[in-house]
């Protein structure tokens, strides 16, 4: 190995331990002192140093986005709670919480979990469905547009890269962003102001996905001012896949064939970026562009040649770009490449930026070289560019070469499994929860709580996002984002259902997706948080008519800075819930993705973002004909509440309006939910349930009045009537606003009604009142004379208005 | 080199314009009271003013809502600007060299399928005209805060 003009040898082997520290540093390698030292190590057993290329390779190998070291390493864990202490150690917090649940719960439709880019279930006897959720956020912090554009392209790519190849059905999309309202003068200097980032990225994921022909079903907004410099952006892409094509396996000798765009200086160094935290100066060739006329034409293409069998194994150059693509497909075997073969965009780059750029729109294909000519035709034809750069060997190393120079020559057993494990400390005082002073409010007070509740920023339409993004196109969308009489007049649907007729002909059978997430409820609590984000998720999809034993979820954790205790500590808690409901609910984890070092430095002082988990929820449905939708349907028609409404308002939208400090994080009984969820699916397949929605930002009042608004239909509802705990009895305003978890409002025709109780025999739930001929909502509790009305326009007009910019 | 704008024909709405005025507004910058928006790009190339308008009028905009204008590039100075827009300060906005433009990467590749099978060079860029009296410091808050991502774009103001 020797330096030339293009490859440097980096010296280590005489390095101290500051200096190995500060060229990690200097060189955004993100690799701590005991990696370094492993690396050192490993060199010094060669008796050489290394490449550049090399160094490269090991920091985007070993990086936190690749690897999940934090959460894969060894953690000491001490909870804290009423002054009594406890310890845990975990070896492999992923491995011992939400990958055990889904062991554990070794669910035969569960077709590949964790182990490819995305996670697979059965469909029917030919397909399964893939689902990933992938967060690209300090790119899109950085460069709105760009960053969340090839955002959603990567997760795409994810899809295609599973298996052999899944089609793309349909994306999802969940954002978080600070406060629009902010003033100008207020954004730090050399950041964006959180409205700016907010359009930008929903402009770039708009024109990614909507260029790519596949649909944006589902997605949720939230609005925090922790995340004004650090917003969060989550992109799913759920897809099909023929059962036979989801196995992939690498032989030695099959030559490595990259499609796709070509390779630019662009979003170098993202795979490290992403482990490090924000601030003013932050790198910029960190920024991908992204070009998705490019990624649909390897998208079509790629699919002709899957159904040749013209490949063994496929992949996408995502986080470490080629390194981690070619990396992962010869772990097994090894690889040789000539990085002079790959196509550039422009002249000028050195080995390591061609071998670890994120350039996008590139996948890498193992193909047996007697397919050589044909795979290479069925691309030409499109005009993808498809150039063979290398081969998969037999040595299990894996070797660079650049103009005949050998840049690299390395071992794969050390670059996967020579990570050091790390050790971090982990601690979590539990906050003791107290409920509130009893919120007492008059009827007008009610209806002006109403008003703001419905125009909060975490509650109001969504509309002017939604209707940007084609939510119709391959027209397979079942159940929509927006449901109402008109389009202008629409209300919040809870789940997305996905008929995919054009790939399997003459199937009833559908996908629902959904999410959960609320990250108000994980300043004061992360378990909670989590439990309910989990059953969240699982009462959005039910409550369109999915069989809740027939759901899988994905987790996407962003968090702060693990290396503080106080912060990891918060995050083994939410693992835990993750652990507790995935068990109890009987829902298998399929994949997930964390994303930590949300943080960003103003002046010095540094600010973490509120730890949120997302949940993505993805079922199958026997038959698209039994789902429902949450708008009212017809007078007369009777008006269910389903579930216990407990005095919970910690965390909550009335907390929030009021500026309520206390209150109870509104906890998850899946005892109870379960149950209540399978009679709920078994209800609305014998057609006795005429619309149901899912009870939670804003509780009762609010669900009440989106199913009404959506409809043009007025309601009379009997507070007085809703089932409650008795242990801390609730006032009227907090039975109306408190935002219990394993509740729904179901709307029933008067002939079923008795059968329908009969369905629900042994569940906590009510009938509070009527759909009504008139154009207002009532709420009234003759116990204490408060008499809640105001008309549907009022309420819809508050509801549509905070977010038309 | 050519260069091709494209302009709003009158009666159809600016509307990106219009988004821009009411971002400038909430930036509490009340002197601007009009914002016009044109897409501009430069093609540098072995081509003729014959071929230049063709991409103009057949690629880069549309026959019933735009216009276009086509200049060779040393006829810039040349007045044959809309005169109601001299009165308007113009931000101009395009990628910096480096960063990957795919818009400029279609229009290349539907240049050729124009049948105009030359080597050309092509720069998009944005085009801001903003009506009303306000300071350069002004614009280039605008430009910094609203227009251009300096991280990979540049600006300049006219």
């Amino acid at each position: 190995m020797k330096s030339t003009t293009n490859c440097k040898i980096i010296e280590i082997l005489n390095l101290s331990d500051e200096q190995l520290v500060e060229l990690s540093r200097k060189n955004v390698l993100s690799l701590s002192l005991v990696e370094m030292k492993a690396v050192l190590d490993y060199f010094k057993k060669l008796k050489r140093n290394p490449t550049d290329v090399e160094m490269e390779t090991i920091a985007q190998t070993w990086s936190e986005h690749c690897k999940h070291k934090t959460l894969t390493g060894i953690i000491e864990y001490t909870e804290e709670e009423s002054g009594k202490k406890t310890k845990r150690t975990y070896n492999n917090l992923l491995k011992e919480t939400i990958f055990k649940a889904t062991v554990e719960l070794n669910k035969e439709w569960c077709l590949s979990v964790f182990e490819d880019n995305a996670g697979v279930i059965d469909f029917d006897s030919e397909n399964g469905v893939a689902f990933k959720v992938e967060t690209h956020n300090h790119p899109s912090a950085l460069e709105p547009y760009g960053g969340s554009a090839t955002g959603i392209g990567g997760v795409i790519r994810d899809i295609l890269g599973v298996g052999l190849g899944a089609k793309p059905l349909a994306n999802t999309d969940v954002f978080c962003f600070g406060d629009p309202n902010t003033k100008a003068s207020k954004v730090p200097e050399g950041m964006h102001h959180p409205k700016r980032i907010a359009k930008g990225v929903v402009s770039g994921v708009r024109d990614y996905g909507n260029r790519m022909g596949i649909p944006t079903v589902n997605g949720a907004v939230c609005f925090d001012e922790g995340y004004m410099a650090n917003p969060l952006v989550y992109c799913g892409t759920m897809g099909i896949i023929p059962k036979n094509k989801i196995e992939k396996k690498v032989n030695s000798g099959d030559l490595i064939l990259v499609v796709g765009g070509r390779t630019g200086r662009d979003g170098i160094h993202g795979a490290t970026f992403s482990s490090i935290e924000l601030d003013t100066e932050s790198d910029v060739s960190a920024v991908q562009i992204g070009n998705p006329i490019v990624e649909k034409k390897v998208l079509d293409t790629m699919l002709k040649a899957r159904d040749l069998n013209l490949y063994r194994a496929v992949t996408d150059c995502g986080a470490g770009g080629l390194s981690s693509a070619i990396g992962e497909l010869g772990e097994k075997t090894g690889a040789v490449v000539h990085l002079d073969k790959v196509p550039l965009k422009y002249d000028g780059l050195y080995p390591w930026e061609i071998w670890i750029s994120e350039a996008q729109e590139r996948m890498v294909f193992a193909v047996p070289p007697e397919n050589k000519k044909k795979i290479v035709e069925i691309f030409k034809k499109e005009n993808v560019e498809a150039v063979f750069v290398g081969e998969f060997t037999n040595d299990g190393k894996l070797i660079l070469v650049y103009n005949g120079d050998v840049v690299t020559s390395m071992d794969m057993s050390f670059l996967h499994g020579g990570i050091p494990k790390s050790t971090r400390p982990a601690v979590c005082k539990i906050k003791e929860e107290k409920v509130q002073k009893p919120v007492k409010m008059n009827s007008s007070e009610i209806v002006e709580v109403l008003k703001a509740s419905l125009a909060d920023l975490n509650v109001c339409s969504k509309e002017w996002i939604i209707r940007q993004y084609d939510h119709e196109v391959q027209g397979q969308t079942i159940i929509k984002p927006l449901q109402g009489n008109s389009i202008e007049v629409s209300g919040p649907g809870d789940a997305a259902v996905v008929l995919p007729y054009t790939v399997v002909k003459g199937i009833k059978k559908g996908v629902v997706l959904s999410n959960g997430l609320n990250p108000q409820y994980g300043k004061i609590n992360t378990y909670k948080m989590a439990a309910s984000a989990i059953e969240e998720s699982l009462r959005n999809a039910v409550a369109v008519g999915a069989d809740v034993e027939k759901i899988s979820v994905l987790d996407n954790f962003c968090w702060g800075d693990p290396s503080k205790p106080e912060i990891l500590g918060s995050l083994v808690r939410a693992a835990n819930a993750c652990y507790d409901m995935s068990k109890a609910f009987g829902v298998p984890f399929i994949s997930g993705k964390d994303s930590l070092n949300n943080e960003y430095s103003i002046g010095g002082k540094k600010y973490s973002i509120p730890p949120v988990l997302l949940i993505s929820a993805m079922g199958v449905i026997e038959n698209v004909a039994n789902t429902v939708t949450m708008p009212l349907k017809n007078k007369g028609n009777k008006i269910f509440v389903l579930g216990s409404t407990r005095n919970e308002l910690g965390g909550s939208v009335l907390a929030k309006i009021k500026n309520i400090k206390t209150g109870v994080v509104p906890d998850v009984y899946p005892e109870e939910s379960k149950v209540l969820m399978k009679k709920i699916y078994q209800a609305i397949n014998k057609n006795f349930v005429e619309s149901c929605h899912d009870c939670s930002d804003g509780g009762i009042a609010i669900a009440i009045s989106e199913m009404a608004f959506a409809s043009g239909k007025g309601v009379n509802i009997n507070i007085d009537a809703v089932e409650v705990e008795i242990k801390n009895p609730l006032t009227v305003a907090e039975i109306l606003f408190s935002e219990s978890n394993g509740r729904f409002i179901v709307e029933v025709k008067p002939e079923n009604e008795a059968t329908f109780i009969e369905i629900l025999n042994g569940s906590v739930f009510a009938e509070v009142g009527y759909v009504s001929d008139e154009t207002k909502i009532v709420f009234e509790s003759k116990k204490t004379k408060i008499l809640v009305q105001e008309q549907l326009e009022v309420l819809l007009n508050a509801w549509q208005n905070t977010i038309n910019w | 080199m050519f260069e091709i704008e494209i302009f709003n024909k009158k009666g159809f709405k600016n509307s990106h314009g219009e988004h821009v005025l009411s971002d400038i507004f909430e930036l509490a910058i009340r002197d601007i009271t009009k914002v016009e928006y044109s897409p501009l790009y430069f093609i540098d190339g072995d081509i003729n003013l014959s071929e230049a308008k063709m991409i103009a009028v057949e690629l880069l905009s549309d026959k019933i809502t735009e216009s276009c204008t086509v200049r060779r590039y040393s006829d810039l100075n040349s007045k044959t600007v809309n005169l109601h827009m001299l009165s308007a300060s113009v931000i101009e906005v395009c990628y910096r060299k480096g960063v990957t433009d795919t818009v400029v990467e279609s229009v290349m590749k539907a240049v050729k399928d124009l049948g105009i099978d030359k080597d050309i060079k092509v720069r998009a860029a944005r085009k801001y005209y903003l009506y009303g009296t306000v300071s350069k410091t002004v614009l280039n808050i605008i430009a910094i805060k609203l227009l251009a991502n300096t991280l990979v774009q540049e600006y300049k103001i006219k």
